[in-house]
């Protein structure tokens, strides 16, 4: 698959990709606002046919203040259950973060995670050695609670 | 100013309560407001400005109709005031009336010529309506007043270079870089500037230039986008055939060696390309295999060479993409290959690789532990993807029943199965399994998508939407309201789809409209970004977000939308029966449907009314300027109603007359609305343009012959128009052609291809051949040689029906043999059974899709 950062016209792509795959969905607008906003931050894995398999939405965290660092989050993270098994979030992530840390100057990069969402989580803790820094209590829409993790980018 | 018009005119005490009417406004203070506007008024009842004002805070808080009468009164009462036409152009604005709001700011720009407020709103208006030289204007105007404001030098250079003058945008940035003092480093706004600047510099084709500037802005961190420093440098080397070019591609692979595009830069900068007949085919292989050895981790490499390579080398790199593969349980292995089948001897080859990785599996997984059992498993499933591909259904099923009696637990095995029968014509069948998929893993949303899709193929909407409703908003009125509020393409053309099969036109009508309305959605997103992207500086992703808005309905979901809503419309128009009929003949089916619709209206009006209590200070609110939608069709039948259905198919086609102009269905519905519109010379270059697309279209065959009949036909056309006729007639279907020469040659020429049978059919039927002989045509698709897929089988049924015949039952019966794991040419009682079964539970587990009330 084809791993290449995200352009304007991948955006329906990405939100019928999101929409397949999980609970916690966006309007165009969303989208929109992060590309408009972040443009070097998102990417997208794509196959043969240019259809958009997998994602990364990301953002700057810019609520933490005037002196807090500057950090990434991931909004948004997904590959079609078809597409899994071959690193591609892996391989998303990767190329979001190193772009967080040189556009950005990020020193670490955070994201939420549902508790009871145990393949995502073995995806962020093993995979892309990610640690849980809190529990955000009734943080998703339905009441459940996330995990909020965090990986640090200082070399 | 000193020449205030009397009426405008307030003495101290009302002057003072007006500014403070501005200032309440502005805070949004809208109970404060509308009584400091009343003390006002109770004095001067004809004072436009205040009764505008009035106007403009009763709409926000929710009288809307109230507030716009208001508003439109108080301009007549002061028609130079910019304020009044400034409230009226807010309103305009606020209804996504963008042409009447920027009429309403050009005239406030007449009484306030230098208003930043006014001329900022204007210039985001005239963006939205792609008015670019009028763009220009506006911005000069802005810049001129506050030549400080960095980003007015922004917005000018981005007018011109909307408005297609590159060179004027250039200098405007030059200008406003050179005032630039101090810029820190790693200073993200001006890093996108520069990087626009470089942008602008290739656009004129000035690359020795765009490098230069490059190369120091990435030096002295101006550019601090490493990513696009990256890809820029290499387009432009490239572009400058410099030696450098091939290591600036290398370091690209490097930086992110899954990236096709680098590869094909690196490519292509050495005169060669990724197609396996090149001349060069084995040096491009060569570099590629390279790149596999020093970067293991990457498959995009690997997976490029399969393209390249051929034959035996073919074989061996083949062998060891898809044996990883199969031992690693990639699902996708299929999909990502598929491409390579359209050269048949890799087609052979990739069977002859599968086949001896299954059976190297089966024997070793039983004899040998260092083989997993899931290697075969995998074999497995990649042979019935390629035989269903090939449309071998039986063989792939046989392959899958043995898959699933080796691991009943995988849901992949289940989908695959899912697809082939769907693929075989058993609908029901394939909603069976693809729920069986589901049961195994109910917290994974894909499964449920694909189930819910299947059921919705299978035209069984009520049990998609219970399925669905599983992963969307709990609050929400009914599943199908938080898909379309979240903008589900996918759901809103499948249920669409699923009711127009059934003959609920009405709400196939509606689920269309839903598509269209997303689409609306998406246009106005942009408006907002006209000032914000030139605050951010992020030019270069915002030039892209305008160009890709003025190709949006391009969108394949949009052209099925379109194509599909105006068909019924058309039918609508030709037979306004289909529009009460429908609702009346569908029978209990339609019944539960209009019941579980009554409900969802129920509960929307509830969740309205409920947000309405919960809301203490309901009247100091602000409601926006925005209309709330309201739902006053929710089962569509005023949308079947409707008096003007040609001209509702004709404003959806519009935009496909430019975005989809190489798709041969959107020619041949532009054309059935506008002979029916009756506009004929429309009409005749719609079937002109079907014409240079594929003369041979079945559908336009219909048509010329159609439109011939309906051209002679006309009483006497004016001179011009007639003679515009003939001669796109001449080329359409000369006159020394008589008509039933016309179809039988047609016939003759396509005998093997049943779409093609089905149109010289309908030729027949108008052209008033027997019945029999029209019968007798059709019949032809039995023998052997022909082309027949469900589809076109479907809608020859469907025909015969029209024409009362009495050999439809005798088709029917030979299309079920023709394709023996269909269930759709079943007849209606045997399908009630397959359709209980397919939403049964698999197991004695209650499914709790069926709690949901």
């Amino acid at each position: 698959m084809n791993i290449r950062p995200v352009r304007v016209e991948d955006l329906p792509g990405m939100q019928a990709c999101n929409l397949q795959n999980l609970p916690e969905n966006y309007t165009m607008r969303y989208y929109l606002y992060h590309a408009m906003t972040w443009p070097s931050l998102s990417y997208v894995a794509e196959d043969h046919k240019g259809r958009i398999v997998g994602y990364i939405l990301a953002k700057m965290d810019e609520d933490g203040g005037e002196d807090a660092e500057p950090h990434g989050h991931v909004t948004s993270i997904s590959i079609l259950r078809s597409y899994r098994r071959l690193g591609l979030a892996k391989k998303l992530m990767v190329q979001s973060q190193e772009a967080m840390a040189t556009i950005y100057r990020a020193s670490f990069v955070s994201l939420h995670v549902r508790k009871s969402n145990r393949a995502a989580l073995g995806l962020y803790r093993d995979t892309l050695g990610f640690t849980v820094q809190d529990i955000e209590k009734k943080y998703y829409a339905d009441g459940e609670d996330a995990y909020a993790m965090r990986l640090s980018l200082k070399p | 100013m000193s020449d205030i018009p009397a009426k405008r005119a307030l003495p101290p005490k009302e002057s003072n309560l007006f500014k403070e009417l501005l200032t309440l406004y502005e805070t949004r203070q809208l109970k404060k407001g509308l009584k400091t506007a009343d003390l006002i008024l109770k004095k001067f009842p004809e004072h436009g400005e205040t009764t505008c004002m009035k106007g403009l805070v009763l709409t926000h808080m929710g009288r809307r109709e109230e507030g716009i009468e208001l508003v439109r009164k108080g301009v007549r009462l002061d028609l130079t005031s910019h304020i009044c036409w400034h409230v009226y152009g807010l309103i305009h604005k606020g209804e996504k009336n963008y042409e009447e709001a920027l009429k309403c700011y050009i005239q406030a720009l007449r009484f306030d010529k230098e208003n930043l407020n006014i001329l900022r709103d204007a210039a985001q208006l005239q963006t939205q309506l792609r008015i670019y030289d009028g763009l220009v204007e506006t911005r000069h105007t802005l810049l001129k007043i506050r030549p400080a404001m960095r980003q007015h030098w922004m917005a000018l250079a981005v007018a011109y270079h909307l408005n297609g003058n590159l060179v004027e945008a250039k200098k405007v940035l030059e200008h406003y870089e050179s005032t630039l003092k101090n810029v820190p480093d790693y200073d993200v706004e001006h890093s996108e500037t520069m990087l626009y600047h470089v942008r602008l510099l290739e656009d004129l084709g000035e690359f020795t230039e765009a490098l230069a500037m490059l190369d120091v802005s990435a030096k002295s961190r101006a550019i601090v986008d490493r990513t696009s420093i990256m890809e820029i440098r290499a387009r432009l080397l490239s572009k400058l055939e410099s030696d450098e070019a091939e290591h600036a591609w290398r370091v690209l692979v490097e930086h992110n060696p899954d990236c096709y595009e680098y590869y094909q830069g690196y490519l292509s900068n050495l005169g060669l390309t990724l197609d396996a007949t090149d001349a060069n085919a084995a040096k491009a292989l060569t570099i590629l295999e390279e790149f596999s050895t020093q970067i293991p981790r990457a498959t995009a490499p690997r997976r490029l060479a399969l393209t390249i390579a051929s034959g035996e080398h073919f074989r061996e790199l083949l062998t060891r993409y898809s044996l990883s593969a199969f031992k690693k349980g990639i699902p996708s292995l299929f999909s990502d290959i598929k491409g390579l089948y359209k050269d048949l001897p890799k087609q052979q080859i990739i069977e002859e690789v599968a086949v001896a990785a299954r059976d190297q599996s089966s024997s070793a997984s039983s004899a040998s532990a260092d083989v997993e059992p899931t290697t075969y498993l995998w074999t497995l499933y990649f042979l019935a993807q390629h035989h269903s591909y090939l449309g071998r259904h039986s063989q792939a099923l046989e392959i899958l029943d043995l898959a699933l009696a080796h691991t009943p637990t995988l849901p992949e095995l289940h989908m695959v199965k899912g697809r082939v029968l769907k693929r075989a014509g058993d609908l029901f069948g394939g909603a069976r399994c693809l729920e069986d998929a589901r049961f195994l893993d109910g917290q994974d949303r894909f499964l449920n998508t694909k189930s819910a899709k299947y059921r919705l193929r299978a035209g069984m909407v009520e049990e998609a939407s219970s399925l669905l409703g599983l992963f969307t908003k709990k609050d929400a009125p009914s599943p199908g309201a938080d898909l379309e509020d979240m903008q589900s393409l996918l759901y809103l053309v499948e249920e669409a789809d699923a009711h127009n099969r059934n003959g609920n036109f009405g709400l196939a009508l509606k689920k269309y409209m839903a598509v269209n309305k997303v689409f609306d959605e998406v246009e106005d997103d942009q408006y907002d970004f006209h000032g914000y992207s030139l605050r951010k500086f992020t030019i270069n992703i915002y030039l892209n977000l305008l160009a890709w808005e003025d190709r949006l309905r391009s969108h394949p979901a949009y052209v099925k939308a379109a194509l599909s809503a105006s068909r019924i419309f058309v039918a609508l128009h030709d037979d306004p029966s289909i529009g009460t009929a429908a609702t009346a003949t569908g029978g209990q089916l339609t019944d539960a449907q209009k019941k579980a619709k009554k409900k969802a209206k129920k509960a929307a009006q509830k969740i309205q009314e409920d947000t309405k209590k919960a809301t203490p200070q309901a009247n100091n609110d602000d409601k926006g300027l925005e209309p709330t939608p309201k739902d006053d069709d929710p089962d569509g039948s005023k949308l079947l109603q409707c008096t003007d259905p040609l001209e509702r198919a004709s404003k959806l086609l519009k935009p496909l007359a430019t975005l989809a102009d190489t798709n041969i269905e959107v020619w041949i519905a532009m054309y059935d609305v506008a002979v029916r519109r009756k506009k004929y010379l429309q009409a005749s270059k719609a079937l002109a343009r079907a014409a240079d697309i594929d003369v041979e279209n079945p559908e336009l065959h219909v048509r010329r012959l159609e439109f011939r009949q309906t051209v002679s036909s006309l009483p006497e056309p004016p001179q011009t128009v007639a003679q515009l006729l003939a001669e796109t007639m001449t080329k359409l279907l000369p006159d020394e052609v008589a008509s039933e020469t016309f179809n039988s040659q047609y016939l003759q020429r396509h005998s093997t291809y049943a779409p093609a049978i089905l149109a010289a059919a309908r030729v027949q039927v108008k052209l008033q051949a027997p019945r029999e002989q029209v019968e007798e045509t059709v019949f032809t698709i039995t023998s052997a040689d022909v082309v027949l897929d469900i589809k076109t089988a479907l809608a020859i049924l469907t025909f015969l029906g029209t024409i009362a015949s009495p050999r439809a039952e005798e088709l029917r019966t030979w299309c079920g043999g023709r394709f023996p794991l269909s269930t759709v040419f079943k007849p209606a009682a045997e399908l009630v059974a397959l359709r209980e079964l397919a939403i049964t539970a698999p197991h004695e587990v209650p499914d709790k899709a069926e709690d949901i009330p």
